[in-house]
């Protein structure tokens, strides 16, 4: 069974048509990357599929409908990290892993022994022992991403949905994050939808790839095969190029003259 | 790291009532004539200004902190967001002549409630006016915000000036412009403000663990499973309806709303849990202690100096500083969504 399935999604923002008629499943353990120019509907696709946008088509999240869950129930099923998660001055990276359990809190926001058990466990898997102090604003891009992903771990989620989490990192820190998504989704089970511009990344760690362009899917499936230099130049409108390595994803890039 | 459970709020809970006691019984030691603990006479009167100032001085912190949460603007406060005078100016209607008859005749009542009532009114069509001039689609500019709050504060007094003018009334003038503690209300009306604080405080208290996901993006929020605009609007309406009910009684003394939230974050952080009790009790302390300096500075049978002035006094440098802190921040943020 799916976790999620979603058909004929389609969206409209004022007379344009930023999502048509997609498609989408995902299943527990696997990773999916969505590619795609700006403005192909990767966050609009996202957002609907966590009911912060709603549009046309049928969405089920283990098999109910989308309108079916309560926003808290849904919570504790998936999490969502946007491309700039909100933060407060004052914020410590523990209170920041703590908002993690808000769907779990009972009245008075009260926390269980189980909340401040997963809050410890998820800083140790995460290696941020050492920054729970620390405030949220003091810390490197890629040690806040982390909290971030922190922060959705809390929640308990069987499904992250990430949008563009490696825009503001740095070519090691990108590769760091990727690995630990694939980690979490072998390891934890965890299904992982992840929109990113870095082709390469999301062919080496995804198990699939779903390419957009205007709001459609114009390819779908292994890297070898949605990597096609034919279809990205046409959707990126920019020449590609490909270089295959035998047993590894192929390495694409523009291929472009001064 | 220490789990948020019965053990730690009743801890801050009570810390807080302590801060307040401890504060509050020094300050029914000051008189108008001097420190000195009072007479087995002077009990009740001298308790009397220390619980009013309490109170409203609890009233305005506890809204100060959500508003500053919901709004997402450390810069918001009961009074600057035009609320205050909303509440004061609809309050003083409620004491006209003409209105009171129309209210009698219509069966509405003239008690307490009825003048509780009304002043939450005009509180929510003060905010209302302000957050509608103030977006832009769906987003809060935080600097215009407060420009419209100075503006829809400037047009509060401007009615409350003509109208008492025309009525030949100026004895309420001074409270309008800066509130100042009275003990000349009725028990109903102070019975009624503390019912009205009480109830509202125990809501604002009750939402305090999702009050921390309200600095998030609507996004996010909602990914956490909370329901951000069910959870605004109610932090928004009981936050101004606890502001209606102290200012109904006190007229609107600026500041504390915005200083006590700040004080109470240096003390402890950011989480809402803690930040609303402490915040509430320094709230209290704090005009408690304003409200005995006033008295003692300027004190007599017939006169004292409205607690406000002090307030202001205090509180307006410690606006401008936080002003200042916040102005690189604002200018690179450009907004609020």
């Amino acid at each position: 069974m799916n976790l999620l399935s979603a058909e004929h999604l389609s969206f409209l923002y004022g007379n344009r048509q930023a999502l048509n008629q997609v498609n989408l499943t995902l299943s527990a353990g696997e990773v999916v990357a969505l590619i795609g120019p700006n403005g192909s509907g990767k966050s609009t696709l996202i957002k609907l599929l966590l009911g912060h946008l709603s549009g046309s088509g049928v969405i089920r999240w283990n098999d109910r409908p989308l309108r079916h869950w309560s926003h808290r129930e849904l919570a504790k099923l998936v999490a969502y990290l946007p491309q700039s998660p909100q933060t407060d001055v004052d914020q410590r990276v523990v209170d920041v892993l703590r908002l993690g359990r808000a769907p779990y809190l009972g009245p008075i926001g009260l926390e269980s022994e189980r909340d401040l058990r997963i809050v410890q466990q998820v800083s140790r898997t995460l290696e941020l022992d050492e920054l729970l102090n620390r405030g949220i604003d003091e810390l490197s891009g890629g040690q806040r991403q982390a909290v971030f992903i922190g922060r959705c771990l809390a929640q308990e989620p069987k499904a992250m949905l990430l949008d563009e989490p490696n825009t503001f990192l740095d070519i090691g820190h990108q590769l760091e994050l990727f690995k630990l998504l694939h980690r979490l989704a072998k390891e934890q089970s965890m299904a992982v939808l992840v929109a990113s511009h870095d082709l390469n990344l999301a062919a080496s760690f995804a198990d699939r790839l779903i390419l957009l362009s205007q709001g459609r899917i114009v390819a779908t499936g292994p890297a070898e095969q949605v990597l096609d230099p034919k279809i990205l130049s046409q959707t990126y409108q920019i020449p590609i190029d490909r270089i295959d390595r035998p047993g590894k994803p192929p390495l694409v890039f523009p291929s472009f003259d001064r | 790291m220490k789990r948020w459970g019965i053990a730690q709020l009743l801890l801050t809970v009570g810390l807080s009532v302590a801060l307040w006691l401890a504060v509050a019984l020094g300050c029914v030691c000051v008189g108008s004539t001097g420190i000195h603990w009072p007479a087995p006479g002077q009990w009740a009167y001298r308790w009397e200004p220390v619980i009013l100032s309490s109170l409203v001085g609890a009233a305005l912190a506890a809204a100060g902190v959500v508003y500053q949460a919901i709004l997402r603007n450390p810069l918001a406060d009961p009074y600057l967001l035009g609320v205050s005078t909303g509440a004061s100016l609809a309050g003083y209607l409620w004491k006209l002549q003409t209105i009171s008859t129309l209210l009698g005749a219509l069966g509405l009542g003239t008690g307490a409630v009825s003048q509780q009532f009304f002043a939450f009114a005009g509180a929510l069509i003060s905010v209302a006016i302000v957050l509608a001039l103030s977006s832009r689609r769906g987003r809060l500019e935080p600097l215009t915000l407060l420009l419209v709050g100075v503006i829809v504060n400037a047009v509060n007094a401007a009615i409350f000036l003509l109208i008492s003018t025309i009525s030949r009334d100026l004895t309420a003038v001074p409270t309008f412009l800066i509130g100042g503690i009275q003990t000349n209300l009725s028990q109903q009306q102070i019975l009624a403000a503390a019912i009205a604080v009480a109830i509202g405080w125990m809501i604002l208290m009750w939402i305090a663990g999702h009050l921390n996901t309200a600095i998030l993006s609507e996004g996010e929020a909602q990914s956490l499973g909370v329901r951000i605009h069910r959870l605004r609007w109610t932090a928004m309406v009981v936050a101004s309806l606890i502001t209606a009910s102290a200012v109904a009684i006190s007229g609107p003394i600026g500041f504390v709303g915005l200083v006590c939230p700040h004080l109470a974050r240096l003390v402890v952080g950011s989480d809402h849990r803690r930040l609303l009790p402490i915040s509430t009790a320094l709230g209290a302390a704090l005009l408690a202690i304003a409200d005995a300096v006033s008295r003692l500075m300027i004190g007599s049978a017939q006169t004292w100096l409205p607690v406000g002035v002090l307030t202001a006094l205090l509180g307006g440098p410690f606006f401008l500083a936080l002003l200042w802190q916040n102005r690189r921040r604002m200018a690179l943020a450009g907004g609020m969504s």
